[in-house]
């Protein structure tokens, strides 16, 4: 079995498994719709409207952003379960390389994340505006970019350790960090109240708020965007976070 | 005769535990190979190394000439292991858990249909295979778990434990189904510790205690290894103490082994020396339930070669 074959094997069973999760997948759904039609609704009356003029569009791209993490995040999830029940081990015996089976996993991770965001995205392009094909391109290389990081990173979490509960807990603390230290909720003028210029600028250029910035663009909220400066830097972003965790991940794995 | 794995000076350490020390065997191809020890004694440690999932401590592994460690993505070409405990979440189905498992070891997709429908009507599962593994009984997923390397059909056919937890029948059926692997080409390994099924189904066997080799070779030669030939074992009315003290007292006469209620005494001549056994412990006070000279077992063999004592199973 050649290198991508057996990589895209690996992802297919993630990809497949990801089904089962029906109650999970319902929930996680019912949490991100409530972010737009409730937290957004309510909000858009409270909001001062000279920084946010519509809250309800200018949220749901962030809610796309986001959505992309609890998808992806499943994986690593998954994987920690497989450590705990020794599945791994049947895993490691399997005749493909480590390599191949990593990246089919951390694309398997990704694929779940991409597949979750699709309604999100339809629902940005119905709330917000029908992106034109050059943006609908630099928004569909920001999904692949963000579910890639996200994947590995909550893979190389969940293969730090053993104890289950220790995982849960720094999935959860990554995914907060995340979420809470980005644009999705608020706009750069509002951060600069809140935050030092230091930390401001670390909140607008993280992964999540990258691509945020780059999903209002392409949905039309924004007009004036970096966008080309914006996706290389999450390509740099998600190239990092996705080697650095691949490593990782590796040499979890093969530590014993 | 090639030799399909060769392990030198093996190691294997978990912090301050060593689960295999010093181990040196070489497994012939086309045998079946039983490694024969207690729980806890390195067997699977040693099947997870040669299957490339651990790495060793310390020595050299080759499977074919391929070393585990620099090798492995070779190695794990020629490797299929079952095994102790099933491998499978509980969203799994045994259908589609194999379908993926054939998919992997390469079949096409219309091949890996045929071959798993085969293996699990072969093995009584074609009535689980849409069922989640949770709603089944431990010997049904033990049986999805061989399932798999039937299905491989790999050149080293690892398997652990592969009838623990499964009912009598089907029991026959793995070993008719393993036998037929390695007519088909596999060298077979079995990690047990049950000395019948090891007795039943390999051709040579490494006893393996506390991560040591202790004895190596077929069944018969493993008998015909105890020095003393002949067994007599004795049965006392007493308590343990009863038992020590008729120890101490034919240590003489050969290699003793204790259990709760019996003693068993390697020697030589042993119809000859069971009557002066006889007649020493009756002129010491000691009530004998039964006496019997026999040839050892596989169990005895176990045993005499390890020093182990009952209790501590």
């Amino acid at each position: 079995m050649g290198y991508l074959s057996a990589a895209w094997t690996v992802a297919s069973r993630d990809i497949s498994r990801f089904w089962k999760y029906r109650f999970w997948l319902a929930g996680q759904l019912a949490m991100n719709l409530a972010d737009v039609f409730i937290f957004a609704l309510v909000f858009n009356n409270i909001v001062n409207k000279a920084y946010i003029p519509d809250y309800l569009k200018f949220m749901t791209p962030g809610v796309a952003a986001i959505a992309t993490f609890a998808a992806a995040f499943s994986i690593g999830r998954e994987v920690g379960v497989e450590i705990r029940r020794e599945v791994t081990q049947y895993l490691l015996s399997l005749p493909m390389s480590r390599s191949a089976f990593v990246f089919g996993r951390i694309l398997g991770g990704a694929l779940r994340g991409m597949i979750y965001q699709v309604s999100f995205l339809v629902l940005a392009a119905l709330i917000v505006n029908v992106p034109t094909t050059t943006k609908a391109l630099y928004i569909a290389l920001t999904t692949v970019m963000l579910t890639f990081s996200m994947s590995s990173l909550a893979i190389a979490i969940s293969t730090s350790t053993k104890d289950f509960n220790l995982q849960a807990t720094l999935r959860a603390l990554t995914y907060y960090i995340l979420f809470f230290l980005s644009n999705v909720f608020y706009p750069k003028e509002v951060l600069a109240m809140r935050f030092p210029p230091q930390i401001l600028q670390i909140v607008i250029n993280t992964p999540v708020s990258l691509a945020s910035d780059i999903y209002r663009w392409g949905f039309g909220y924004y007009e004036n965007v970096d966008a080309v400066s914006k996706i290389l830097l999450l390509l740099i972003w998600s190239l990092t976070l996705t080697t650095l965790a691949s490593l990782a991940y590796l040499r979890n794995l093969t530590k014993q | 005769m090639e030799v399909a794995v060769k392990i030198r000076k093996l190691v294997k350490r978990f912090g301050n535990t060593v689960a295999v020390d010093s181990l040196d065997l070489d497994i012939n191809e086309g045998e079946i190979f039983g490694l024969l020890g207690p729980n806890g004694s390195g067997k699977t440690t040693t099947l997870l190394i040669i299957s490339t999932v651990y790495k060793p401590t310390s020595g050299e592994v080759y499977v074919y000439g391929h070393d585990v460690i620099r090798e492995g993505d070779v190695v794990r070409k020629y490797v299929g292991i079952a095994f102790q405990e099933p491998k499978a979440l509980w969203v799994d189905k045994p259908y589609e858990l194999l379908l993926w498992h054939a998919r992997v070891v390469g079949y096409s997709t219309s091949e890996a249909r045929e071959v798993v429908k085969n293996v699990m009507e072969v093995l009584g599962l074609w009535e689980h295979r849409n069922k989640y593994f949770y709603q089944l009984s431990g010997g049904t997923r033990k049986k999805v778990e061989i399932a798999k390397v039937l299905i491989q059909k790999p050149k080293i056919a690892i398997f652990d434990e592969p009838t623990a937890q499964v009912d009598v029948i089907s029991k026959h059926a793995l070993w008719d189904a393993i036998r037929e692997l390695r007519t088909q080409g596999s060298t077979v390994i079995i990690a047990t510790n049950d000395m019948f099924e090891a007795e039943r189904m390999c051709e040579r066997i490494a006893i393996i205690y506390k991560g040591k080799l202790k004895a190596l070779g077929t069944v018969e030669e493993l008998k015909d290894s105890i020095p003393e030939g002949d067994i007599v074992e004795l049965m006392l009315d007493g308590d343990e103490n009863t038992y020590l003290r008729a120890e101490d007292l034919l240590k003489q006469y050969g290699k003793t082994v204790r259990s709760n209620d019996s003693l068993k005494i390697f020697l030589n001549k042993g119809e000859e020396r069971a009557i002066e056994i006889l007649d020493l412990l009756k002129s010491r006070g000691f009530k004998i339930r039964k006496i019997m000279v026999k040839e050892p077992s596989l169990d005895d063999v176990f045993f005499y070669m390890t020093g182990a004592k009952l209790k501590e199973g």
